[in-house]
């Protein structure tokens, strides 16, 4: 440390060195070299100058901070740029250390930023985003000199000026009207075939009709919202504060000048350049120019191998909002065998959303080369590439279809002489991509589905066999030609039952109750025999899941399995038909859209490429906000599902609120997406974050005009409790003929979210009995679900019951200790999430569920 | 495997084990290929791999994920730049210079001075004639003892006094042709993306002027930092200062070519556990410039037990990770070079499902196949008239054969 004196510049240069790395270590030794800095800034070689100062704000000890500051003010005058350029970058240092001198720090900031060398100016960029981001107001007389330099400052300054100008920009002038996200997007998607909607009046509720019925493409008012808001929770749907655009990037200066400084940043050598830039156009400028964007950052991926993976996220976003914008460069996204998994999976993503009819044939043609990758993963993900461009463009449906049956042969033929796991990946894949298109139209499609229930007898994967069987129970009354073939397959299933696997006798059982429900009277003898028979297997089985389910239809079935008859649903034959009818017979809800559920963030942010808010993420300042300075920095959140209200709505068709739900657990709830289309719902483990979510199912007006028997009421709470999943709820409903005063209410509080409420049997424990808690009955039930999370955590439904007519409210739940899952007899196939209907996961599991009222 | 360099940056400190982490996460990622933005439990990781050595940049805030990516790759280029290849030995061995250009390249989490020609004045490059030195002498002088003028100047990438100039300017046009063959032999994309390369050893403060006989080809562009963006955006003009030394003046990008130089046919067919194979190259429309160079390779199949492959001209060689290399060198002219032989499949296996994809290397010196051509250099502020030298040359890029 003495050395610091020295006169060699090669020993002080290591000195600093080594005091800037030890310094927090070894806080006497570093003050002791304090004297000498102060000696070496007025050295006469700049250079000397610069390292001093760097060390001397690099060593961070508050005791030396005010020197620091004196040093950076003499610093930020000095004649050599290069000291300059290091008192800037000194700022950032000291506004770690001293936060509260921010004031004479921002003054500071303004002197650089008016500096003449192009250097200090951009160093002075990146001490303005450090010191002091929202002092936009300091821009404003520096505007057009930060805009025209721009061009010919440093690549790395770009990337931090380009931001600080854009955030400017829409801070004092609002958006710009004819961009992207407003009037000419909407010409883009006209010519698309959808929905447009006048600028002039957007409104929330319009833009809630664009989320839903827009099929793949993000509405793009939403999109901009996204960019402003400070975190997405549930869209506050009366917000009107929501500011609409003003400029039009023609007559505002201020946009004119800083679209036409950064256009030529497009061609930088720096792709982290590009797309800042890039990112300035896809929001300022109008759409006819937005195209100039597209040719660079595609360029990108070729030039720039490094950064193709970033980008490619980047262009997904660019590509769901404006799929036109993309669509003839489709060849740019065709896949190259040196492209890693993520790559190519991100490219088939795109290609899938940019298809359109005349690209379509060509994309086809990749796809089939595609099929014959060695890499089998990739080609299960191509399967169903395939599947979502048959649905998106109609005219393709039959050939996609046809291709993918002679896919599932020929798989078949390879499959059975080999046995891989990740072969049969793409053989399941086929299957559920098939089922995915039948599904649109199943009548026309009777054919496909005959050819592929006559594979069955080849078919060894159990869950291809599911997946097949599945499709033939739900269809097995559409067409013409598929009830006539029923009855044979319905024997053959039960006669491969006893030999099939946990999965597939489940699937087996639900198929033969549906064919049942759904058959015409003259074969419901014959199938009713061969039903009883699958069903008497089953309550043999081995397994208790299966034997479970085969009680539980033989309680639903009174007509099939005559034994155990109870005196209450001899009582209730109709009303238990009904019920049937409407757990196996339910028409499936209409996938949902779940592209519209993710977040957005900018384009270019760290937060864009890992899919949550990373610390330190600033949304777009509010439009015409100038005034407004100083935000808080948000702290870590977790993500909340943004419209899980919306698509609760759209699911059961009874509007939901969602009721409060405060409460921390440690353990993971939540459903994934399964391939029946129904919502995402991933929620976060966070203390604070709402973990689980509750859904008031009963809103008065969904009961208005219906009533309630009283009979059925009590049926409800005492017999068919274990029955009472929210599709049977409705079921009864709907049927309740006689009218009480007061309609009951009943919440319906679900951990798990799940309507497919026949792929489980729930056993229901009573938690909480009316009589001893206000008239509130808990109970809950162990769904078969597998968490998504861990295998090691189980779901668990809890269903709250109010019996009383008063309002209950403020009901929370807090678990205690909800680990403890002791001893996981599992047996489970390693599920992917996207057949969570299929897969089941046993554990014995202990929660404990504590129930505080507060009324 | 061994955290070599490491370089805290700002005053929240990384602590190691996080490479720790890193490493086990790409061990367990092993098969697919590990993505370049890693979410650890406390940090963002940026990751670029060069030859051997993984540069590994980390976060804790939201910042623009590019900036690290090309970061890191310009440390990882420098670096190449300075020890003329990175393996770990070189870095092991140059730690002081390592270390230095590190702290010059990056202050508190920022880049602050990444042009090549400033670095080497403040660092100098470590050679021979220094290293002998430092031995003799026994003191080292790797640290320029003056601030460089350029990072005063107007044009940074530029030193204001070039040392023994010879005067002389080359032009090095360097195309690569990607093309895609798809399994019906149909030509689905050909284009050539290619860098013009620039040689200057120039005096004084010189002006160049580059202009194209045929700008109009050109579908995307991308410029160092020395190129005027105006007289590109009026005239297709490239208008700079040269830095000195190599350096990459452009990249761009034409697409939609016609045709390739060489045609690869392979055929595959295959029955009751066996594969025939059989590849033939050829010249498809001679460029006017022997082609040299061919090599033609493919990842043999999975499951495969053995492979038979001979070829009639070159020689071909399997590689430990089952990637089948045929090395051609240049066509004869009497004879179609074609390879042949037989796979067998592993028992069991009656046809091949999963298809090669045969990958073309090849160069052609003296043409650049997308057809751009310099039309003139014009050298002004210069005492005398330089000599100029224009090359180019075409070699494959991601040229894929589908079979």
């Amino acid at each position: 440390v003495k050395n610091v004196a020295a006169q060699s510049l090669e020993v002080k240069k290591l000195v600093y060195l080594y005091l800037l790395h030890y310094a927090e270590t070894r806080q006497n030794e570093a003050l002791l070299s304090i004297n000498i800095f102060q000696k070496d800034l007025s050295d006469i070689n700049p250079l000397v100058r610069a390292w001093a100062l760097r060390t001397m704000a690099g060593i961070r000890l508050h005791v030396v901070a005010p020197l620091v500051l004196v040093a950076v003010k003499k610093c930020a005058r000095d004649p050599s740029p290069y000291v300059r350029k290091c008192a800037a970058y000194a700022l950032c240092k000291l506004y770690d250390l001293l936060p509260e001198e921010n004031t004479t720090l921002e003054e500071i900031v303004d002197v650089l930023l008016g500096d003449s060398s192009f250097g200090v100016v951009g160093a002075a960029a990146v001490a303005f985003k450090s010191v002091c981001p929202n002092c936009l107001a300091l821009i404003a007389k520096h505007f057009q000199r930060l805009c025209e330099t721009l061009p010919d400052i440093e690549e790395w300054y770009q990337i931090t000026l380009i931001e600080i100008l854009l955030r400017y920009v829409i801070a004092k002038h609002g958006l710009v009207k004819d961009s992207v996200m407003f009037a000419s997007g909407l010409s883009l998607e006209t010519q698309a075939g959808r929905d447009s909607v006048p600028v002039s009046n957007i409104s929330s509720t319009q833009a809630e009709t664009i989320v839903k019925g827009g099929s793949g493409t993000m509405p793009n008012i939403m999109l901009f919202r996204h960019y402003i808001e400070e975190y997405s929770g549930a869209f506050d749907r009366d917000e009107d504060k929501f500011s609409f655009p003003s400029v039009t990037s023609s007559t505002n200066d201020d946009v004119v000048i800083l679209l036409k400084c950064t256009s030529p940043l497009l061609w930088s050598q720096n792709s982290a350049v590009i797309l800042a830039a890039a990112s300035v156009h896809w929001i300022m400028a109008p759409a006819e120019e937005v195209k100039r964007i597209v040719g660079p950052i595609l360029f990108t991926l070729r030039s720039s191998p490094d950064a193709t993976y970033v980008m490619l996220g980047n262009i997904l976003v660019f590509a769901k909002t404006a799929p036109l914008l993309f669509s003839s460069y489709f060849e740019d996204f065709f896949i190259c065998a040196s492209d890693p998994y993520q790559t190519r999976a991100l490219k088939l993503e795109i290609l899938t959303t940019i298809a359109t009819e005349s690209s379509i044939p060509a994309i086809l043609e990749e796809f089939q080369d595609y099929i014959k990758d060695p890499n089998r993963r990739f080609v299960a993900d191509t399967v169903a590439a395939i599947a979502l461009c048959a649905l998106k463009l109609p005219s393709i449906t039959s050939s996609c279809l046809e291709g993918l049956l002679a896919l599932v042969l020929y798989e078949l033929s390879i499959t059975n002489s080999v046995h891989l796991n990740e072969e049969d990946a793409v053989l399941v894949q086929a299957i559920l991509s098939i089922k995915e298109i039948v599904k649109i139209d199943a009548a026309s499609h009777e054919k496909v589905i005959i050819r592929l229930v006559r594979c069955l007898d080849t078919i060894m994967e159990p869950a291809a066999r599911s997946l097949i069987i599945w499709i033939f129970g739900e269809y097995s009354s559409t067409g013409n030609l598929i009830p006539k073939i029923a009855p044979v397959v319905l024997k053959y299933l039960a006669w491969s039952f006893a030999a099939e696997v946990l999965e597939t006798k489940l699937q087996i059982l639900n198929a033969s109750v549906k064919v049942i429900i759904h058959s015409a009277e003259d074969q419901l003898e014959e199938f009713k025999r061969t039903v009883a028979y699958v069903i008497q297997l089953a309550a043999c089985d081995m397994n208790y899941d299966v034997r479970d389910r085969a009680r539980f239809l033989s309680g639903l079935l009174p007509c099939c399995a005559n034994e155990n008859d109870s005196s209450c649903r001899s009582q209730n034959v109709d009303v238990i038909k009904e019920l049937a009818d409407h757990i196996f017979g339910g028409k499936i809800p209409p996938p949902s859209n779940s592209d519209s559920n993710y977040r957005i963030y900018l384009p270019g942010s760290l937060s864009q490429v890992v899919l949550h808010a990373a610390p330190g993420y600033a949304p777009l300042p509010k439009p015409q906000s100038m005034i407004l300075i100083h935000k808080t920095v948000e702290p870590t959140r977790g993500v909340a599902d943004s419209s899980e209200g919306t698509n609760s709505d759209a699911e059961s068709g009874s509007s939901r609120d969602e009721s409060g739900s405060v409460y921390d657990s440690e353990s993971e709830a939540g459903s994934d997406s399964n391939d029946e289309g129904h919502n995402l719902h991933r929620q976060k483990e966070n203390q604070e974050a709402p973990l689980i979510h509750m859904y008031d199912g009963n809103v008065d007006q969904a009961y208005a005009g219906r009533a309630v028997d009283e009979n059925l009421a009590s049926l409800i709470s005492t017999d068919l409790t274990e029955l009472m999943s929210k599709s049977a709820l409705e079921s009864w409903l709907d049927e309740a003929p006689a009218a009480p005063l007061v309609p009951v209410q009943t919440s319906c509080a679900r951990v798990s979210f799940t309507t497919r409420s026949f792929e489980r049997k729930p056993k229901l424990h009573r938690l909480l009995d009316p009589s001893d808690s206000g008239g509130l009955s808990v109970l809950y039930a162990f769904s078969s679900e597998v968490s998504v999370k861990s295998r090691l955590l189980v779901c668990v439904d809890l269903f709250v019951e109010n019996v009383t007519t008063e309002q209950l409210a403020d009901i929370t739940i807090k678990s205690e200790e909800a680990s403890g899952s002791k001893s996981g007899m599992d047996q489970t196939s390693e599920g992917s999430a996207r057949y969570t209907s299929l897969y089941c996961l046993y554990c014995d599991c202990f929660f404990f569920v504590n129930l505080f009222l507060s009324s | 495997r061994e955290v070599m360099v490491e370089k805290q940056m700002t005053a929240h400190r990384v602590d190691r084990a996080i490479c720790g982490w890193f490493w086990e996460y790409v061990l367990a990622h092993a098969a697919g290929d590990p993505s370049k933005v890693v979410v650890s439990p406390t940090h963002y990781l940026f990751r670029v791999y060069r030859s051997g050595v993984t540069f590994l940049a980390c976060t804790q805030v939201e910042m623009p994920p590019l900036m690290a990516i090309e970061f890191l790759s310009r440390v990882a280029d420098v670096l190449t730049d300075y020890l003329g290849d990175i393996n770990e030995d070189t870095i092991k061995d140059n730690f002081v210079i390592v270390y230095q250009i590190l702290d010059e390249m990056m202050d508190n989490g920022f880049p602050l001075t990444t042009e090549p020609n400033i670095l080497k004045e403040l660092v100098a490059q470590p050679n021979m004639v220094s290293k002998m030195l430092n031995v003799m002498t026994g003191k080292s002088s790797t640290i320029g003892s003056k601030l460089p003028d350029a990072t005063a100047s107007f044009v940074p990438w530029r030193t204001t006094i070039v040392k023994d100039a010879s005067n002389e300017v080359y032009v090095n046009i360097v195309e690569e042709l990607d093309a895609c063959v798809n399994r019906e032999g149909v030509l689905v994309k050909c284009e050539a993306c290619g860098e013009i390369e620039v040689n200057s050893s120039l005096p004084g403060l010189p002006e160049l002027t580059l202009s194209f006989a045929n700008p109009t080809i050109i579908n995307d562009v991308r410029f160092h930092p020395c190129v005027r963006f105006r007289p590109w955006e009026s005239n297709q003009i490239l208008s700079f200062v040269p830095p000195d030394g190599q350096f990459k003046l452009m990249s761009y990008r034409v697409k939609k070519l016609k045709t390739t130089p060489i045609y690869v046919k392979p055929q595959l067919s295959s029955d009751s556990g066996n594969c025939r194979v059989h590849v033939m190259v050829g010249i498809r429309n001679d460029p006017g410039k022997p082609i040299d160079s061919i090599i033609v390779q493919f990842q043999l199949p999975p499951l495969i037990a053995s492979a038979d492959l001979t070829a009639n001209h070159g020689t071909v060689d399997i590689l430990a990770d089952q990637t089948c290399v045929w090395t051609i060198g240049h066509i004869p002219k009497d004879k179609a070079p074609s390879l042949s032989g037989n796979l067998r499949l592993e028992e069991g296996l009656a046809h091949l499902h999963a298809f090669p994809i045969f990958q073309v290397k090849f160069r052609i010196m003296g043409a650049a196949l997308s057809g751009l051509q310099i039309d003139k250099l014009d050298v002004k502020n210069t005492p005398s008239a330089p000599y100029k030298g224009f090359r180019a040359q075409t070699q494959a890029g991601r040229y894929e054969v589908r079979s």
